[in-house]
C-alpha cells in the first residue's frame, strides 16, 4: 500500500517539476540563458489563472445553478487563459530584457533574470495584485473522477494533473519533433548561428521556445494552485532553484532528460521523507541527488557530451 | 514603430521597477507635532525695545492675549511663543528673564500674562511631543501576511488610546519598519529604531527568529521590547528588557499535552514538529507533558517551513494509528495537512496551536479545517469587553476577521500603553509592566500577572472549528500548567 501510494503521489509532484523545468530545458538550449524569471511567470500564470477562475465562477454559478459545474468549467476557462498570459509574459521577457543581454556574458543575463524575478515577486505581492496572503484556488478535481486501486489511491486532483501534464507533453514533443519550426528550434539549440545560415529563422524560433517554455510554467502554476489549494506572490520562491536541479540533473538543455529527471527527483524526494524521516528537509534531498549523480555524470541524466 | 513600443513598455517597465522599490515599511507617518520646546527658550539677539509701552496704559481688566500681543511683539514676534509649550514655572521663568531684557511689564500685568501664557500654551493644553514606541514585523516575504495583521493591529490599538486622549495627554506614535521575516534584517531594524527614531521602547510583530535577533541589541540599547506573539524560550532570556505577550511555546505545548490526554482522552499520539524556533520548543513543551501523562508517543518527525506535501509523512503515519496528531506549524502548512490527511483517510484527531489561528486556515482548507482543535491566546467567544471590541473593531477597519497574531500585537500595545502611564523611562516601564496584575484592557486577556522572568501569565484557551469559524473548545486555568 505504502509503496505503490508513495509513487503516486511522487508521479503527481513529478509533473509539476516537470511542466515548470521544461520551459527552463528550452530556453536554456538555444539562448543558454539561466532564466531565473521563469518562476515569476510561474507564479504569474497561477495568479491569472485565479483571477480568471473566479471571474468564471461567478460569471457561471448563477447562470448554471450547479456550483460544482460552474467551478469545473471555471478550471477549464482559466486554465487557456492563464497559459496563454503566462506565453506572453515569457515573449516580453524575451523582447524586453534576453533580447538585448544575448551573446554579452551570461552573468549579466542571470543578473538581468534575477533583478526580473525579484520584480515580479514584489508586483504580485502588492495589494492591487495578489497581496501578501494565500488565495484558495478551489477547483477541487475539474470534473476529474476519483481512482481508487488495492495499492494506491489517486485524488480527482491528482488525476487532473496527471492528464493535464500528459496532454501538454504529448503537444511539446509533437511541436518539437514533427514541425518544421521544431526542427528549427531543434537546430537552432545545436548552434544558432549555423542553424541561421542555412535559413533557419532563429529570432521565430525563440519567440516560440519562450512562448511554449512561458505557456507551460503558467499550466504549472494553475495546477500546483489547485492541488495546494494555494496561491500565493513567493510561490516562485521554491522552483526558482529547484527547477534548476531538474534542468541540470536532466542534462542542460535535453528535455526528455528533463522529464527524467523530474520523475527521479519527486521519487527521491518522496521516499526519503518517508523513510528516513526528519534526517534533512526535501530541498536539501534535491541538491544531494544532484551532486551525487554529476559526480558519476557530469553532463546530467540524458546530457550530451 | 517597433522601436517607439519597445521604448513604451521600457517606460511602463520602469515606472513598475520605481513603484516596487519605494520601500514598502514607511514609518507610519507621524502627524507633525508641534516642535518641541527647548525650555526655557533662549531668544535669539533681541533687539532692546525702543518704544516702551506706557503701565499705566494697560487695559482695566489686565487682559493677557492683549498684554501678549503689545508688549511682547515689539522685540520679537509671536510665533516663537505660540509654539511653545511651558508650564506654569517655566513661562515664570521665561517672563521674569523678558523683564530683564527691558519688557516693561508691571507686577499685576506681569501675573496676568503668566497665568495667560500657561493656560494657553501649557503642558496640558497644547498637544505635548508624542510618545514614540516602535514596531517591527515582516511586510514582505513569506510571512507577510502575519506581518501585516500584526501592523494592523497595532495601528488600531494606538488609534484607540490617541482617541481616547493618549497617555497622559500624550499621543502614542508607531513607527514600524519591515523586517522581511528575516533575522539581520530585524536586527538592523531594530538599531535604527534605537539610534534614529530614539523610540521608548519597541514591540517585535515578527516570528521567532527575527525576534531572537532583535532582542540583544534593545536589552543591550536599555530600551524595552515586548514580543507580540513569537513564543520561543530564548527570546525572554535575553534579559531584564524583554518581555513577552504571547503564551510561551513549552506551556503552550504542556497544555496541547493535557488537552490530548485529558480532554481527547487520547492514548496514542503523532508529532509533527515544523524545524524552527517556534516548533522545536512547542513540541519540546508537548513531549514534556506527555511523558507525564503517559501519553505513548508512537510517531514523531520533523518537516521544513513552507511543506506543502505531507504526503510522504501521513503514509508512514497512518499504519501506526495514532489518536491524535500534534502539528506544530502555521496555518498555511497546517492548510496542507489537514486537507491531505483527509485524502488520505487518517482518522486521527488533528491538534494545533496558535500557528493555526488565522481566518486563512479556514480560507485555504475549506471543509476540511472542520473539527480541528488548536491551543491559542485569543478566545473569541471571551467574555471579556475589550476581546469583543477588538474583534468588531478589526472588521470594521480592515475588513477582514482578525486573528491571534493581530490580537497579541494589539495586546502589546495595549499593556506598553499601561506601562507609559506610569512613566516613560526605561525603569518605569520595566517596574510597571511587572507590576501589572488581572489586566483587562486587552484582547487575549485577561492577563493575570508577569512572573519573575518576564512571561505573561494568563489562562490558555483552546478552540475547535466549527461551521467554518474558530469557536470555544476548553479553557486551561490550572496554575501548574499555565505558569512557567
Amino acid at each position: 500500500m505504502s509503496i505503490a501510494q508513495n509513487l503516486s503521489n511522487a508521479m503527481v509532484l513529478a509533473s509539476t517539476y516537470i511542466l515548470i523545468a521544461i520551459g527552463l530545458t528550452m530556453v536554456y538550449g538555444v539562448l543558454k540563458v539561466l532564466h531565473i524569471a521563469h518562476a515569476g511567470v510561474y507564479a504569474s500564470g497561477a495568479f491569472i489563472g485565479l483571477i480568471a477562475f473566479n471571474f468564471a465562477r461567478e460569471f457561471f454559478t448563477p447562470l448554471l445553478e450547479d456550483a460544482r459545474l460552474a467551478s469545473n468549467l471555471s478550471f477549464w476557462f482559466s486554465l487557456p487563459i492563464a497559459m496563454l498570459v503566462a506565453g506572453v509574459m515569457g515573449v516580453l521577457i524575451y523582447l524586453l530584457v534576453y533580447r538585448y543581454t544575448w551573446g554579452k556574458s551570461p552573468t549579466i543575463s542571470l543578473v538581468a533574470s534575477v533583478g526580473l524575478f525579484t520584480l515580479i515577486q514584489d508586483l504580485l505581492q502588492k495589494p492591487f495584485l495578489l497581496g501578501p496572503r494565500q488565495q484558495p484556488y478551489p477547483a477541487g478535481g475539474a470534473g476529474m473522477p476519483r481512482i481508487e486501486t488495492p495499492w494506491f489511491t489517486l485524488t480527482p486532483t491528482q488525476v487532473l494533473i496527471l492528464v493535464v501534464t500528459l496532454v501538454l507533453l504529448a503537444i511539446v514533443y509533437f511541436i518539437l519533433n514533427r514541425t518544421r519550426i521544431g526542427l528549427g528550434w531543434q537546430a537552432a539549440a545545436l548552434d544558432p548561428e549555423m542553424a541561421a545560415a542555412v535559413g533557419v529563422n532563429v529570432t521565430r524560433v525563440i519567440l516560440l521556445n519562450f512562448f511554449i517554455g512561458s505557456m507551460l510554467a503558467g499550466a504549472a502554476g494553475v495546477l500546483v494552485g489547485v492541488y495546494d489549494n494555494m496561491v500565493f506572490a513567493t510561490m516562485g520562491d521554491v522552483p526558482s532553484y529547484k527547477a534548476f536541479v531538474v534542468v541540470v540533473l536532466g542534462g542542460l538543455g535535453s528535455v526528455a532528460g528533463t522529464i527524467v529527471a523530474g520523475i527521479v527527483l519527486a521519487i527521491a524526494e518522496t521516499f526519503m521523507v518517508a523513510f528516513a524521516g526528519s534526517l534533512m528537509p526535501r530541498d536539501a534531498i534535491a541538491f544531494l541527488v544532484l551532486i551525487l549523480l554529476l559526480m558519476f555524470r557530469p553532463r546530467g541524466l540524458l546530457g550530451r557530451a | 514603430m517597433k522601436k517607439l513600443l519597445t521604448l513604451a513598455f521600457l517606460v511602463v517597465l520602469t515606472a513598475l521597477i520605481v513603484s516596487c522599490a519605494t520601500p514598502t515599511p514607511t514609518p507610519v507617518p507621524p502627524t507633525k507635532a508641534p516642535e518641541p520646546t527647548k525650555a526655557p527658550a533662549q531668544p535669539t539677539a533681541a533687539p532692546q525695545p525702543t518704544k516702551a509701552p506706557e503701565p499705566t496704559k494697560a487695559p482695566a481688566a489686565l487682559d493677557g492675549a492683549a498684554l501678549l500681543q503689545e508688549r511682547c511683539s515689539t522685540c520679537h514676534n509671536l510665533d516663537r511663543v505660540k509654539s511653545a509649550t511651558k508650564s506654569k514655572d517655566q513661562w515664570t521663568a521665561t517672563v521674569e528673564r523678558m523683564i530683564s531684557k527691558g519688557a516693561k511689564l508691571n507686577d499685576a500685568e506681569k501675573s496676568a500674562l503668566i497665568e495667560y501664557l500657561a493656560k494657553t500654551y501649557g503642558a496640558a493644553a497644547a498637544p505635548a511631543e508624542p510618545i514614540k514606541i516602535g514596531f517591527f514585523s515582516p511586510l514582505t516575504g513569506p510571512t507577510a501576511a502575519d506581518g501585516q495583521s500584526a501592523l494592523n493591529a497595532a495601528k488600531l490599538a494606538v488609534k484607540f488610546i490617541n482617541d481616547a486622549g493618549g497617555v497622559n495627554g500624550r499621543k502614542l506614535e508607531l513607527i514600524n519598519y519591515d523586517d522581511a521575516g528575516k533575522p539581520d534584517q530585524a536586527a538592523s531594524v531594530a538599531r535604527k529604531l534605537i539610534e534614529s527614531d530614539k523610540v521608548v521602547a519597541a514591540i517585535s510583530g515578527a516570528y521567532s527568529g527575527p525576534t531572537r535577533a532583535a532582542a540583544p541589541v534593545f536589552q543591550q540599547a536599555g530600551v524595552v521590547m515586548l514580543s507580540a506573539y513569537a513564543i520561543h524560550p530564548d527570546i525572554t532570556k535575553t534579559g531584564d528588557k524583554i518581555f513577552r505577550i504571547g503564551t510561551l511555546a513549552t506551556i503552550q505545548g504542556r497544555v496541547g499535552a493535557e488537552l490530548v490526554a485529558k480532554n481527547l482522552k487520547a492514548k496514542k499520539v503523532a508529532i509533527l514538529t515544523i524545524d524552527n524556533d517556534f516548533g522545536v520548543s512547542l513540541t519540546a513543551g508537548f513531549k514534556e507533558q506527555a511523558a507525564k501523562l503517559g501519553l505513548e508517543i508512537v510517531f514523531e518527525q520533523k518537516y521544513p517551513f513552507g511543506e506543502k506535501d505531507f504526503r510522504p509523512i501521513i503514509e508512514k503515519m497512518k499504519p501506526l494509528n495514532p489518536d491524535a496528531v500534534y502539528a506544530t506549524g502555521y496555518f498555511a502548512e497546517a492548510a496542507q495537512l489537514v486537507a491531505q490527511a483527509k485524502d488520505a483517510g487518517l482518522k486521527a484527531q488533528i491538534v494545533g496551536q496558535e500557528g493555526y489561528d488565522s481566518p486563512q486556515f479556514i480560507k485555504l482548507a475549506g471543509a476540511n479545517a472542520e473539527g480541528v482543535i488548536i491551543t491559542t491566546d485569543l478566545n473569541r467567544d471571551s467574555k471579556e469587553a475589550m476581546t469583543q471590541k477588538f474583534l468588531t473593531e478589526y472588521k470594521k477597519a480592515y475588513n477582514e476577521d482578525a486573528d491571534m497574531v493581530g490580537a497579541s500585537a494589539f495586546d502589546a500595545v495595549q499593556v506598553l500603553a499601561y506601562a507609559l502611564k506610569q512613566g516613560t523611562t526605561t525603569d518605569a516601564i520595566q517596574k510597571a509592566i511587572l507590576g501589572l496584575k488581572n489586566f483587562k484592557d486587552c484582547a487575549t486577556g485577561p492577563f493575570l500577572y508577569y512572573d519573575a522572568s518576564r512571561e505573561l501569565v494568563r489562562p490558555v484557551s483552546s478552540q475547535i472549528v466549527k461551521n467554518g469559524k474558530f469557536t470555544f473548545y476548553a479553557e486551561f486555568t490550572d496554575p501548574k500548567l499555565i505558569a512557567p
